[in-house]
């Protein structure tokens, strides 16, 4: 299991304020690796000790493809138009949240301010739906405010944060079937414009960002051990089959490179499950 | 709620705004979870400045000497990533290693273990090669106490 936290902008403030004193000494002891670690462990050794694995937020792996080079065009895999789509299932809503918030992380690498506005009042509404629309206006309206001053880098640490906030209000509401939908829905569309911009420009370097075999089993364990109700949703099914295809495709071995059709099948995997929650 | 398997959840949100209201805290005899993912998140500090991306996802739990924990986590190729880890408890040295799927330990050379007055860090840098599965082994290499509190966080850019 994993702690879940946000970063505000006083974060710094707030570290700095407990920590001064311990701040005024000077590091007593710098150990230059006292005993250098291994340079091979066996990790089958731990196998017993993982635990469930973070889920990457769309920027995370967004920031990768950018370095990779190729200058995406992140405007082209931005929704067209302005959703006003209301699903009456709470499951699905979460995922359109999801979804939403990705699309937020597509608006800040596309650089559209305006996109990146509407999102943010979107957020608001799907999770009011959701009973946690308090826990988000505070991040939405920073994030509102960091993108009329293009200040994007604020904008992405407060998507993050919403996400986060969103998770744990509905964990605290005892939702956390949904809670996990938000994160699944967001690596979902992450996955799909992440797989159209590559397809579009293949490069076996930026094919490789699809090799995450552990997230689609983690997504799997997680179906699993959902209620009966949500996991008997035809959304949230279809979900489970889709990533169930997409697993093989992406699990390559060795320094094999994910080839372009692969990309592509992925892409219409995923393209057609993101219309689907958010039509 | 520290538990035995070393992993909880807590919302670090309110231990901070607590920690900022009141303007006092100080370590404790008792170390905490919360205490310890403060000294990670101070490590971190540095390396936001630097312009990398703080998550908001992080690790915590406690851990006995010498006992280490894995932890499977998802890196993608061209990224630069900070692993960071802190524990309240005096006088206990901690460290954190990376691993590939294979085993192969891939951090690169500036990584470091600290101490400094009541708490002490590690921390591990990974400019990632290729996109896969990863290994944190995070460690509790000396402590004074039967159980250490440990909080790990991560950034990239």
């Amino acid at each position: 299991m994993l702690f879940s936290m946000t970063k505000r902008p006083w974060l710094s403030f707030a570290l700095s304020l407990p920590l001064a004193a311990a701040s005024a000494l000077p590091f007593s002891v710098l150990h230059a690796q006292d005993a250098p670690p291994p340079q091979k462990i066996d990790v089958s050794h731990f196998t017993s000790s993982v635990e469930d694995v973070v889920i990457p937020v769309p920027s995370e792996i967004f920031n990768a493809l950018d370095k990779l080079g190729g200058n995406p065009n992140w405007g082209s895999v931005l929704p067209t138009g302005e959703s006003k789509f209301h699903p009456k299932v709470q499951a699905q809503n979460a995922l359109l949240l999801g979804v939403v918030i990705a699309d937020g992380f597509i608006a800040v690498e596309a650089k559209d301010s305006s996109r990146v506005e509407q999102i943010g009042r979107r957020v608001i509404e799907l999770a009011s739906t959701l009973g946690v629309g308090k826990s988000v206006i505070s991040h939405c309206n920073a994030i509102s405010e960091a993108a009329k001053k293009d200040q994007w880098d604020g904008v992405r640490v407060e998507l993050d944060r919403t996400q986060n906030s969103v998770r744990e209000a509905m964990k605290a509401l005892h939702s956390r079937d949904e809670s996990q939908l938000v994160s699944i829905a967001g690596w979902l569309r992450g996955t799909d414009a992440l797989t159209f911009l590559v397809g579009k420009d293949y490069k076996p370097d930026r094919a490789d960002l699809l090799h995450q075999p552990q997230m689609l089993e983690t997504f799997d364990r997680q179906f699993e051990e959902m209620g009966n109700s949500v996991k008997a949703d035809k959304m949230v099914s279809e979900i489970r089959a889709g990533f169930k295809k997409i697993k093989p495709l992406v699990d390559s071995k060795g320094n094999e490179a994910i080839p372009q059709k692969t990309v592509t099948d992925v892409n219409e995997i995923t393209s057609a499950l993101v219309k689907n929650v958010a039509p | 709620m520290p538990t035995d398997s070393a992993f909880v959840k807590r919302p670090v949100t309110f231990l901070l705004v607590a920690l900022c209201a009141v303007g006092l805290w100080m370590p404790t005899a008792h170390a905490t979870v919360d205490d310890a993912l403060t000294f990670a998140l101070e490590a971190m500090d540095k390396y936001i400045k630097q312009g990398y991306n703080l998550r908001e996802d992080t690790w915590g739990g406690d851990l006995p000497e010498k006992e280490a924990k894995a932890i499977t986590h998802q890196l993608f190729k061209g990224n630069d990533y900070w692993f960071c880890m802190g524990t309240s408890t005096k006088g206990a040295k901690i460290s954190i290693h990376v691993y590939d799927s294979d085993g192969n330990l891939v951090e690169e050379a500036g990584s470091w273990q600290r101490e400094k007055g009541d708490a002490a860090f590690a921390g591990s840098q990974v400019v990632c090669k290729k996109t896969g599965t990863y290994f944190l082994i995070v460690k509790v290499e000396k402590s004074p106490e039967d159980r250490t509190d440990w909080g790990l966080v991560y950034s990239y850019k």
